[in-house]
């Protein structure tokens, strides 16, 4: 009786670590990440995984009872909520017109900041006036 | 369930309140993204992976203190949560 719970034990606490490992790496993502979609790639998935992981090491945990029963109906809402919602949001923000992230902005606003290098760019040059700090309230990204 | 222990040292409860401290550290990280991004919609997703978190930190809280009261009302904020970024998101 003794070795079971201590393997159940040693499970739960591996699936609650790599559950923590997904929901710290998808915030951290959702912090760093320069644009909108991008923030929602890292948050979308990475926080459905993670506290799906929390959840069933929590299952592991509690045994076959009905309280497990409860919270393996919060997984499968989970696993059907967040990705719709996340659907929605990005839907909504396609529909509004928010353009994604291209890696070129930030280097064509580097390179219009300094001196030189802005010769072959000529088509967009209008970004030359604003520089990396009107990087945050420019077009809501 | 009350006293079962890892490695003889470790009891699973300092475990879950481990977990529920990462929990709400998350959250705070994810709520500066909330106060400091540009546009609705970062905020809007803010929102959503707040309320996502919660609903992890409140079965936490039911198997901590041992009280199955809490898995209700995280079954129910689940389903707040995802209607309110539905309704958030149609305007």
């Amino acid at each position: 009786m003794s070795d079971t719970t201590t393997i159940t034990n040693v499970i739960t606490v591996v699936l609650l670590l790599v559950g923590a490992f997904f929901v710290l790496a998808g915030t951290i993502g959702f912090v760093r990440f320069p644009d909108f979609y991008s923030r929602m790639h890292a948050t979308g998935k990475c926080d459905t995984l993670g506290e799906g992981l929390m959840l069933v090491a929590l299952i592991v945990y509690g045994g076959a009872t009905f309280v497990s029963v409860k919270i393996l109906f919060l997984i499968m809402f989970i696993l059907f909520a967040n990705p719709t919602s996340t659907h929605a949001i990005a839907k909504a923000a396609y529909d509004v017109g928010l353009k994604p992230w291209r890696k070129l902005d930030d280097r064509v606003e580097w390179m219009n900041t300094s001196d030189t290098g802005n010769a072959g760019n000529t088509g967009n040059t209008g970004n030359s006036g604003e520089g990396r700090s009107g990087e945050d309230g420019g077009d809501g990204r | 369930m009350t006293g079962a222990s890892l490695f003889g040292t470790i009891e699973m409860v300092d475990v879950f309140l481990a977990m529920a401290l990462m929990i709400v550290l998350a959250s705070f990280v994810s709520l500066y993204r909330g106060i400091e991004g540009p546009g609705i919609f970062n905020r809007i997703i803010a929102v959503n992976v707040i309320g996502t978190k919660t609903i992890v930190l409140l079965v936490l809280i039911g198997f901590i203190y041992e009280r199955p009261d809490f898995f209700d009302i995280a079954l129910v904020y689940a389903i707040l949560n995802f209607i309110m970024t539905i309704a958030a998101t149609r305007y």
